[in-house]
């Protein structure tokens, strides 16, 4: 019986044992259920509650131009964020804080208390401005790194490069173009909380996954930038007009060195500026041409070979009727020849040349020029220009003459460029390299022909007759260069009234676009000035500009007159007494200059250059093969070093050039 | 009174078993209170006085022999229930509930110390009683009525864990004395309308909030389902290998509550991950069964009842303290034995292992 009834309890023994251990085994497959099956689930979630994330700026690239001068730079900064609910002492805290801040400490105290766990409080602050917030090691306060978009050069090359808004994304220009490009990755700045969302140990912030973006090299070249702005500023104060465009791209490239709208902006404040300000017109905004597109009518008739430059055409005395309307030359000639209707600028003529092409013809050799569609250049916001599809009655008469059609100056300036090269239509562009964060190229981006319009032949043709227009007697000759074969056509087009939709008695688009040296074309230049006051003819008023711009950056880039560049400059010796004052004696000099040659190199003298324009100084440079920077335009004023002394040892040497009297 | 043959059967497992969960405890305690700001002793070096001090009472107890208990079994009960009373009538009020009575020197928590009552006074109870093929309906009534003072005055107070752990522990002792199939069948069909009566009529909101966000947490995230969620994913974020000592972010960022007391498993969940665990589990397995074996060698009818009881204590406080860490259970405040924080959790517990040392060493005196 005892027996029985140990034996029955032993049983009930293990019967609860193995309960006891079920039950174990319930609560371990929960917690493997727990820590394995939902582990990330679990996972997230508690880092949901521990991880607070604040999205950081992202570091964009530089932009420079192609001798490495920033335009575009990141500045580190320090952006001041609160944690409120970390705070003890918020008056306290407020009223230390204050002076350091652009802030009141009332409005201070209002932040302070908001119910958020993150209030940014100033963001991108100066280290300098940073610093002493820094040291005063409030609890509550931290700093997260954040670049600021800088411009160093302000005005200059403002609508090329663009800008950024407050937050990292590009609005315009290149920083738009190429903002993802341009823009880093996004960093995170990773910061730990407790439970009552207090931050934890603010200064172990991580900053995950931020890097910086590509830099980006440009075509443009600051100091021919410089002279644009220069001469274009110029060009619309003295003609009172409501502004202008102007740009300087490679002829044989289509890269483009400068591009410049007038009035500019201060890309550092752009907000100050008004939407027109801000619009970078030279590729956004279309024009009639007027009369600079009577050389792609021209060009098109010699390569159909349907006329030849000598061909004489009846310009009828400046009147002629067309159906119902009459053509008038602002220039009456009873006979012109091909060239002269280009020297002269005569509708008529241009007419009576477009008729011979016809309709189709003329059309298709206007869209191969790239009229009426982009050119595709990298920049935002690209005008297409109009080109008629369907044409009545007068409107080939009118398209030949630049009438009825409209185009940017981007458009036009590489359809000129085409001439100059012999033929080739290029695709314009801006950037020509991609770097990595650490200097490495990324890409290089190539010149594009986009096709070729006319024959190398028919392109001098054009070039010869277009250097008649800057030659004596020509409407050009204000943008002749001394020393330098220029070519060019001169433009003044009656502006479209957006009201009426009819041509406005009063307001012209004067132009100018050209390219030197005629001989061996390096530079394509174009100069729109909008709306001149007074004399209106792109001869007056954009002509100078083309003038100066081709002058200073000729000299700037030691094109020669021969378009040959002065290469290896090789500092010779010249003789000291034969340093004396005036050019002829400098002459004189140089036709020795091959003699002294031969002698040893020792201590070089620096010629007198002073009076001297600046074709003489260049063909000094050239025979003397002396490297001398060239500074401003005019007559020679300022040398260093002053005339005799040697040139070898004594740093830079340059000659500053300004307007003689 | 001491017997040179009992040190020689000292029960060096159990001992080893309890010291390994102490001092993986005090670790543990030591990293959840890390993050805090505390004055005066840090709380794992008071958990080190508490063991200590638990330790040289069950030395104590070893020394006596467990027969003299019997004895003094329905005086102790009778005791402990006058203090349950005065409990109730001047009791210290914390958090709620009125638990604590002051007796001068210390504090004491008579509702703790019928945990071990009533174990001894069902073992004094069983001892004597003699039934073949079970309890019937009859013979449970007595011993019920018994267990039914404590627990209805405890749930009083209200302490629902200690009433529900107290009623626990008489159930497991009576299903080794053995139980007819009648009588838990009549068991089970009063049981029912019992809890229904119980929830509409003597539980408090708290309680009834405590149950209904155990079967549904995300029913207020904030309140009294905050400590379940938590928990869980302190747990659960811990994973295989945890994350490692002092570094679960659960626990050192206090999201987890009450994290050095009740959810101290929960910390060591999250910082030593399943693995961690695992071996938790299985130190408290061995510990539980290794009770269960002293319980079946032990040769008087007594020892056998009281080691049973003190496992089954054992058992249900590591169960629903796990069960609860980890979502199974109601979050009911039930301490782990040697690893939560708590000096009264820690000396009711050694009390248990020096009654169950007491009676494996002397398996083989008789």
């Amino acid at each position: 019986m005892q027996d029985e009834r140990e034996k029955w309890a032993r049983t009930r023994i293990i019967i609860i044992g193995t309960f006891f251990g079920l039950l174990f085994l319930a609560v371990t497959g929960q917690a493997f259920k727990l820590q394995i099956l939902q582990h990330e689930d679990m996972l997230k979630k508690a880092d949901r509650q521990h991880q607070r994330i604040v999205q950081l700026t992202p570091v964009r690239g530089t932009i420079m131009d192609r001798n490495g001068n920033k335009l575009a730079v990141s500045l580190e900064m320090d952006s001041c964020f609160a944690e409120p609910r970390s705070i003890q002492d918020i008056e306290g805290t407020a009223a230390v804080l204050a002076p350091f801040l652009a802030t009141t400490p009332k409005e201070l105290v209002k932040k302070l208390n908001s119910s958020k766990n993150f209030v940014w409080l100033e963001r991108r602050l100066t280290p300098e401005r940073a610093a002493p917030i820094k040291n005063l090691k409030l609890r509550g306060i931290g700093f997260a790194p954040e670049p600021k978009r800088y411009y160093p050069n302000m005005e200059v090359a403002a609508h090329v490069i663009g800008f950024t808004g407050l937050d990292p994304a590009g609005l315009e220009g290149i920083e738009l173009k190429y903002d993802s490009t341009i823009i880093g990755n996004t960093g995170y700045m990773v910061t730990e909380r407790d439970a009552l969302g207090r931050n934890i140990a603010l200064k172990n912030s991580v900053v995950k996954n931020s890097s910086p973006g590509k830099n980006l090299v440009l075509t443009l070249d600051m100091t021919i930038q410089h002279i644009v702005e220069r001469e274009l500023a110029k060009a619309v104060t003295e003609s009172q007009a409501k502004g202008g465009m102007a740009l300087v791209m490679e002829s044989d490239t289509g890269k483009i060195l400068a591009l410049a709208n007038y009035p500019t902006f201060n890309p550092n404040s752009f907000a100050q500026h008004t939407h027109a300000q801000l619009r970078n017109k030279t590729v956004a905004d279309s024009f009639e041409p007027g009369s600079t597109f009577k050389i792609f009518v021209i060009a098109a008739a010699l390569e159909e070979k349907l006329v030849n430059p000598s061909e004489v055409f009846n310009c009828e005395n400046g009147v002629y009727k067309i159906a119902d309307r009459i053509i008038h030359d602002d220039h009456p000639h009873p006979r012109l020849s091909v060239s002269e209707i280009i020297k002269y600028s005569s509708n008529i003529g241009s007419a009576k040349i477009g008729f011979k092409l016809g309709e189709e013809r003329l059309s298709r050799y206007l869209r191969n020029f790239g009229f009426g569609e982009r050119t595709g250049i990298d920049l935002p916001g690209e005008a297409q220009g109009s080109l008629k599809k369907r044409w009545y009655g007068i409107d080939l008469a009118t398209t030949s003459f630049g009438q009825g059609v409209s185009l940017s100056t981007v458009q036009l300036a590489s359809a000129v460029s085409s001439i100059a090269n012999g033929g080739l239509l290029m695709k314009p562009y801006l950037v020509e390299r991609i770097l990595d964060d650490t200097g490495q190229e990324v890409q290089k981006i190539e010149p594009q022909v986009l096709r070729r319009v006319i024959s190398a032949e028919t392109a001098q043709k054009v070039t010869r007759m277009m250097e008649t227009v800057t030659g004596e007697g020509g409407t050009g000759t204000k943008a002749a260069v001394e020393g330098f074969r220029v070519a060019g056509k001169t433009g003044t087009a009656q502006k479209v009234d957006p009201l009426t939709r009819s041509y406005s008695p009063s307001k012209r688009v004067g132009s100018f676009v050209g390219f030197v040296p005629a001989n061996k074309p390096k530079l394509t230049i174009a100069v729109i000035i909008d709306e001149p006051q007074g004399v209106k003819y792109g001869g007056v008023v954009a002509a100078p500009a083309f003038h100066g711009i081709a002058l200073n950056s000729l000299a700037y880039l030691k094109i020669m007159p021969s378009g040959d560049l002065i290469k290896a400059p090789k500092v010779t010796e010249l003789k000291a007494n034969n340093t004396s004052p005036g050019e002829a004696a400098v002459i004189e000099a140089m036709a020795e200059g091959d003699a002294l040659d031969a002698l040893s190199p020792g201590d070089v003298a620096m010629p007198d250059f002073r009076g001297m324009s600046m074709r003489r100084v260049l063909q000094v440079m050239e025979k003397r093969k002396i490297n001398i920077k060239l500074i401003g335009s005019g007559r020679a004023m300022e040398q260093h070093p002053s005339p005799g002394q040697a040139i070898r040892g004594t740093g830079e040497v340059w000659v500053k050039f300004a307007p003689s009297a | 009174m001491i017997d040179r043959r009992l040190l020689t059967n000292i029960d060096w497992m159990l001992a080893c078993l309890v010291l390994a969960i102490c001092l993986l405890g005090i670790l543990n305690i030591y990293s959840a209170t890390t993050s805090y700001k505390i004055i005066g002793s840090p709380f794992y070096i008071k958990q080190i006085y508490w063991m200590t001090f638990g330790i040289g009472i069950a030395l104590v107890l070893c020394t006596i022999d467990y027969h003299l208990l019997e004895d003094f079994s329905f005086w102790m009960y009778g005791f402990i229930l006058v203090l349950l009373v005065a409990v109730l009538i001047f009791g210290r009020r914390s958090m709620g509930a009125t638990r604590w009575l002051n007796l001068g020197l210390f504090n004491v928590q008579p509702s703790e110390l019928m945990k071990l009552v009533i174990i001894i006074t069902f073992a004094r109870f069983f001892n004597n009683y003699h039934s073949a093929g079970g309890m019937s309906v009859k013979d449970v009534l007595p011993p019920l009525g018994i267990l039914a003072v404590p627990v209805i005055l405890i749930m009083k107070q209200p302490d629902l864990g200690t009433a529900t752990l107290v009623a626990l522990i008489a159930i497991s002792m009576m299903f080794y004395v053995g139980l007819r199939w009648s009588t838990v069948v009549s068991f089970v069909l009063v049981t029912i309308p019992m809890f229904w009566v119980g929830w509409t009529y003597f539980l408090h909101p708290y309680q009834k909030n405590r149950v209904l966000d155990f079967i549904n947490p995300e029913r207020s995230r904030l309140g009294s389902g905050y400590h379940i969620i938590q928990s869980k994913i302190a747990v659960g974020s811990g994973g295989l290998a945890g994350k490692g000592f002092i570094k679960g972010t659960q626990t050192q960022l206090r999201f987890l509550p009450e994290q050095h007391t009740d959810f101290a498993f929960s910390v060591f969940a999250e910082e030593w991950g399943f693995v961690g665990c695992l071996v938790l589990i299985v130190i408290y397995l061995s510990l539980v069964l290794w009770g269960l074996n002293i319980a079946r060698r032990c040769n008087d009818r007594f020892g056998s009842l009281l080691a049973m009881g003190v496992t089954a204590m054992l058992f249900w406080h590591i169960v629903i303290n796990m069960g609860m860490v980890i979502g199974m259970f109601p979050v009911v405040g039930v301490p782990m034995p040697f690893f939560s924080y708590g000096g009264t959790s820690m000396i009711t517990s050694m009390v248990g292992i020096g009654i169950l040392q007491n009676i494996s060493m002397r398996r083989f005196m008789f």
